[in-house]
C-alpha cells in the first residue's frame, strides 16, 4: 500500500481521477478526500510496483493539471 | 525525508537515499506557481514530480525513476531543478516584459510560413465548436427577422433566435 | 577573465551619471576593453578609461560622436534606424521553410564514430526512401510559402540512394513548372561511391555537392571508418574526389573563387591541438571556407562523448588559435574564411541577418527548414529527425502522405520552438550584450538540459557563442586596419547563381 497526496491548490480533482483511469488497470486505488487534498492509496502486488505506479499517476496528474490551468488562462 | 545533502542548507532540502527521492521547499513569494509547474516539467523524464504543500511553501519531492542512484545524483537533479525554477520565474518576468515583440514576431514567422488557407482548405473549416454570437439578429436576413413581405411584423417584433440561441 | 563590468571601479557612486545614456548592455573583453551594444546591435568597444568617462558623462567630441554613431546616447537615440535594424535582423520572419532535407536512405558505408545522423548497415534496404514517397516529399517540399528552395540530399549516404536523388530532382522540376520557385540541390557525401557517371549527372544537373573532411588523414580515418574493401581510405577519397570535382567547375569556365566543393569539419577531441594541421588540409585542397563546428550531442556522439568530446573552453582555445593562424593566412594573401565567424561578423558588421538556420532568432525548424525520413515522416529539423533515431520523437510532425503543409508549419510544436527560439524571452540572454546577433536552437537546448527553453548559464552552446564574439570582438576593438580589412572581406556574400535553377514554367 502506497499513499499519495493531491493538494487541491496544486492539482485538480478531475485531472487526478482521469490518471487513475488512465493507469486504473496496473493497480486498485483507494480514494479519501480531506479538507485540503484528495488521498489515493495504491496497491498493485509489490513495493517496487507501487512505486513507479504512484510515481507514473503523479506525473500525469501534474501534467494534466498544468495544461488543464494553462489552458483556462489564456 | 529527512537527511541533509551537502553543501545545501537542511531547511531547503532533504534527501531519502532509500527511496531515491529528493525534495525541495520553495518560498511561493519568490517563485510563483507557474514557474513551479514549469520547472517540474522539465523532470519528469527523468523522475516522478510530486507537489505538496508544507506550511507556507510548496514541497517539490523528486523521485528518480531508477530508485537506486546515488547521493550524487540526487544532489545535480536538486541542484539543476533549483536552476531550472529560477530561469522559470525570471522567464516569466520578462516575456511578459517583452511579451508585444515576441507575439509579433512569433504571428509573422507562423503565418508567414503558413501563407494563407486554400479555398478547400477553408471548405473544410469547422466553424460550428464556436456558435456565432448575434442577439441582435444582425446576421440573419430581414425576411426571417420580421417575416416575408407582405405578412405583418408584430409591433414588438424582434429578431428570431439564432441557431446558437437554441444550442 | 570575467566578462562582468565592475562599475564601482569606475569612480564612486555619487560620479556616476546615467541620464544622458541610452539603453545599452555591455560586457568586458578578454583584452579589458568593454563592449556595448544598443537595443538593436549597433556597438561601440570602449577602453576602461572611455567607459569611465561615459559612465560620468565627460565625453570629448569624438567619443560623443562614436557612442551616438552606436545609437548609445539618449539625445542622439534614433528610434526610426533602431527599428529598421531590428526588422532587418528578422528579415527571414514570414518567409517559410526554405532548406528541405530528405533522408533518401539511413545506409551508409562509414562508420563515423559520433555519427548524428544514426546510420544503418549497408544491408538496411527497408531505409531506402520509396520512389512513391520520393515524389510525395517533393509535392510537399513544393507547398512551402517560401519562393527559394533548398532540396539537400542527407543520408546515410545519399550516393547509395543515387537513383532517389535523380527521380527528386526531375519531379521536382516537373512539379515546379506550375509553380515557377527558384530550386537548388545540394548532396552532402562522403564521396567514396562517386564516380564518373554520378559525378557527369550531378554537374549537368547543377547540384552543389558538400563533404566532411575532419581533419588530417590519421584523425579523419579514426573517426571516419570506410571499410579496407573500398581500396582507398576515406580521407583519400574524400580529397581525389573534392579535387576532380573543382577540376570539373573550372573547366566548366566556373569561378574558382567561388565555386568548389564544400568541406565541412566536426570538431572531435583529437583535432584540438591539431588546428594548424587542419587549416593547412583545407587550404591544401583549395578551400575558400572552413566551418570550424564543435561536436553536436544527437545521434552515436551521445554515446561515443566521453571519448571525442571537450570542455567547452578547450574548444575556444582552439577556435582562437585556428582562426589566428587563418587571419595570418589572409595577410600572406591566402584566402581562407572561418564560417562561424562569417556568419557573426555579417550581423556584427552590416546590420543583417545572412539566415543561418541555427544562429538566428527565432531559429530555423519548422519555419526555415524542415526534414523528411527515408519513410516520410516530417520533422521539424534534421536534428529532431536525429533525435527520433535515438527513440524521442518531440520533434515529429506529421507524414507526407497524410499530413497538410499547414497543419505542419503551424503546428503547435513549431509555435513552440519560435518562442523558445527568441532570446527577448530567455533569461541571460535578455541582457547580453550579444543578443542582436546570437541565436540557440531549442533542439539543442531540448537535447542537452531537457527543456526547449534552456539554461544559457549553463549551455556549452551559448558559451561557444560568447567566446566566439569575444574573439572577433576584440580583433574588431584592436583597430588593426589589415585584420579589420580581412574580417570585412568575410562577410561578402556572392551568391552561386550557377547553382539555382530558375523556374522552368510551363
Amino acid at each position: 500500500m502506497r499513499e499519495l497526496r493531491f493538494d487541491k491548490t496544486l492539482y485538480e480533482g478531475t485531472q487526478v481521477d482521469a490518471a487513475l483511469e488512465v493507469f486504473g488497470r496496473y493497480g486498485t486505488f483507494e480514494r479519501a478526500e480531506e479538507a485540503d487534498a484528495w488521498i489515493v492509496r495504491i496497491e498493485s502486488g509489490s513495493k517496487a510496483r507501487e512505486r513507479r505506479l504512484a510515481g507514473e499517476i503523479g506525473n500525469y496528474a501534474l501534467g494534466l493539471t498544468m495544461k488543464s490551468r494553462r489552458g483556462a488562462s489564456s | 525525508m529527512g537527511e541533509p545533502l551537502q553543501g545545501i542548507p537542511a531547511s531547503l532540502v532533504a534527501v531519502d537515499l532509500r527511496e531515491g527521492a529528493v525534495e525541495l521547499k520553495v518560498d511561493p513569494t519568490l517563485y510563483p506557481l507557474d514557474a513551479v509547474y514549469g520547472a517540474s516539467f522539465t523532470f519528469i523524464d527523468r523522475c516522478f514530480v510530486f507537489l505538496d504543500r508544507d506550511g507556507e511553501r510548496i514541497r517539490v519531492t523528486l523521485s528518480a525513476k531508477d530508485r537506486t542512484v546515488g547521493e550524487d545524483v540526487l544532489h545535480a537533479l536538486i541542484g539543476e531543478f533549483a536552476n531550472e525554477l529560477l530561469a522559470c520565474a525570471w522567464r516569466a518576468k520578462i516575456t511578459e516584459t517583452n511579451r508585444a515583440t515576441i507575439e509579433a514576431v512569433t504571428m509573422q514567422a507562423i503565418g508567414g510560413a503558413m501563407g494563407p488557407p486554400s479555398l478547400d482548405e477553408l471548405e473544410d473549416f469547422d466553424f460550428s465548436e464556436e456558435p456565432f454570437e448575434d442577439p441582435l439578429g444582425i446576421a440573419q436576413s430581414w425576411e426571417d427577422k420580421y417575416g416575408k413581405k407582405g405578412e405583418s411584423a408584430p409591433a414588438d417584433a424582434k429578431p428570431k433566435p439564432t441557431e446558437s440561441d437554441e444550442t | 577573465m570575467s566578462a562582468r563590468v565592475d562599475l564601482l571601479s569606475m569612480g564612486p557612486p555619487g560620479e556616476l551619471h546615467h541620464d544622458h545614456a541610452a539603453p545599452f548592455r555591455m560586457r568586458r573583453l578578454p583584452g579589458g576593453k568593454i563592449l556595448l551594444t544598443s537595443l538593436a546591435g549597433r556597438w561601440a568597444v570602449l577602453t576602461p578609461d572611455e567607459f569611465a568617462r561615459f559612465t560620468r558623462n565627460e565625453l570629448d567630441e569624438p567619443l560623443k560622436q562614436r557612442l551616438a554613431d552606436a545609437n548609445l546616447l539618449r539625445d542622439h537615440f534614433d528610434v526610426p534606424a533602431e527599428a529598421k535594424m531590428f526588422r532587418a535582423r528578422r528579415a527571414f520572419v514570414g518567409a517559410g521553410p526554405n532548406l528541405h532535407i530528405l533522408v533518401v536512405t539511413l545506409r551508409c558505408n562509414t562508420t563515423c564514430v559520433y555519427c548524428h545522423a544514426s546510420r544503418a548497415n549497408m544491408d538496411a534496404v527497408h531505409t531506402d526512401m520509396s520512389p512513391d514517397t520520393a515524389t510525395e516529399c517533393v509535392d510537399f517540399v513544393l507547398k512551402s510559402t517560401n519562393p527559394a528552395i533548398t532540396i539537400e540530399f542527407q543520408g546515410g549516404e545519399p550516393l547509395v540512394a543515387f537513383d532517389t536523388m535523380k527521380h527528386v530532382v526531375a519531379t521536382a522540376h516537373e512539379r515546379n513548372a506550375r509553380l515557377g520557385k527558384e530550386l537548388e540541390f545540394t548532396l552532402v557525401s562522403n564521396l567514396s561511391l562517386m564516380d564518373e557517371e554520378k559525378l557527369a549527372w550531378l554537374i549537368e544537373n547543377r547540384v552543389q555537392i558538400c563533404t566532411s573532411l575532419d581533419g588530417p588523414p590519421d584523425l579523419h580515418d579514426a573517426i571516419r571508418k570506410l571499410p579496407k574493401a573500398y581500396g582507398a581510405s576515406g580521407h583519400d577519397l574524400a580529397v581525389q574526389w573534392t579535387r576532380r570535382i573543382n577540376q570539373r567547375y573550372r573547366e566548366l569556365g566556373l569561378d574558382e573563387t567561388l565555386y568548389n566543393v564544400e568541406a565541412l569539419v566536426t570538431t572531435t577531441r583529437g583535432l584540438l591541438p591539431r588546428w594548424k594541421e587542419l587549416v593547412d588540409t583545407y587550404v591544401g585542397l583549395g578551400c575558400r571556407a572552413l566551418f570550424l563546428r564543435p561536436l553536436d550531442p544527437f545521434g552515436f556522439a551521445d554515446k561515443t562523448s566521453g571519448r571525442i568530446d571537450y570542455p567547452g573552453d578547450a574548444y575556444l582555445d582552439y577556435y582562437r588559435a585556428a582562426v589566428d593562424y587563418m587571419i595570418e593566412l589572409n595577410k600572406q594573401g591566402v584566402e581562407i574564411l572561418e564560417r562561424y565567424a562569417a556568419i557573426f561578423l555579417t550581423k556584427i558588421l552590416h546590420g543583417v541577418d545572412p539566415n543561418f538556420l541555427d544562429i538566428r532568432q527565432p531559429a530555423g525548424a519548422g519555419i526555415g527548414q524542415l526534414a523528411y525520413n527515408y519513410d516520410g515522416t516530417i520533422f521539424t529539423c534534421d536534428e529532431g529527425r536525429m533525435l527520433h533515431e535515438m527513440g524521442d520523437d518531440t520533434f515529429r510532425l506529421g507524414h507526407v502522405s497524410t499530413s497538410a503543409y499547414r497543419d505542419i508549419v503551424g503546428h503547435d510544436t513549431v509555435r513552440a520552438l519560435v518562442i523558445a527560439g527568441q532570446l527577448q524571452g530567455q533569461p541571460d540572454c535578455v541582457d547580453c550584450t550579444y543578443q542582436p546577433y546570437c541565436g540557440i536552437p531549442p533542439v539543442h537546448s531540448h537535447k542537452t538540459q531537457g527543456t526547449l527553453l534552456g539554461r544559457m548559464r549553463e549551455s556549452t552552446l551559448c558559451q561557444v557563442h560568447k567566446g566566439i564574439q569575444d574573439y572577433l570582438f576584440e580583433k574588431l576593438g584592436s583597430g588593426d586596419p589589415e585584420t579589420l580589412a580581412i574580417l570585412d572581406r568575410w562577410t561578402t556574400h556572392r551568391p552561386r547563381e550557377h547553382f539555382v535553377h530558375a523556374p522552368r514554367w510551363e
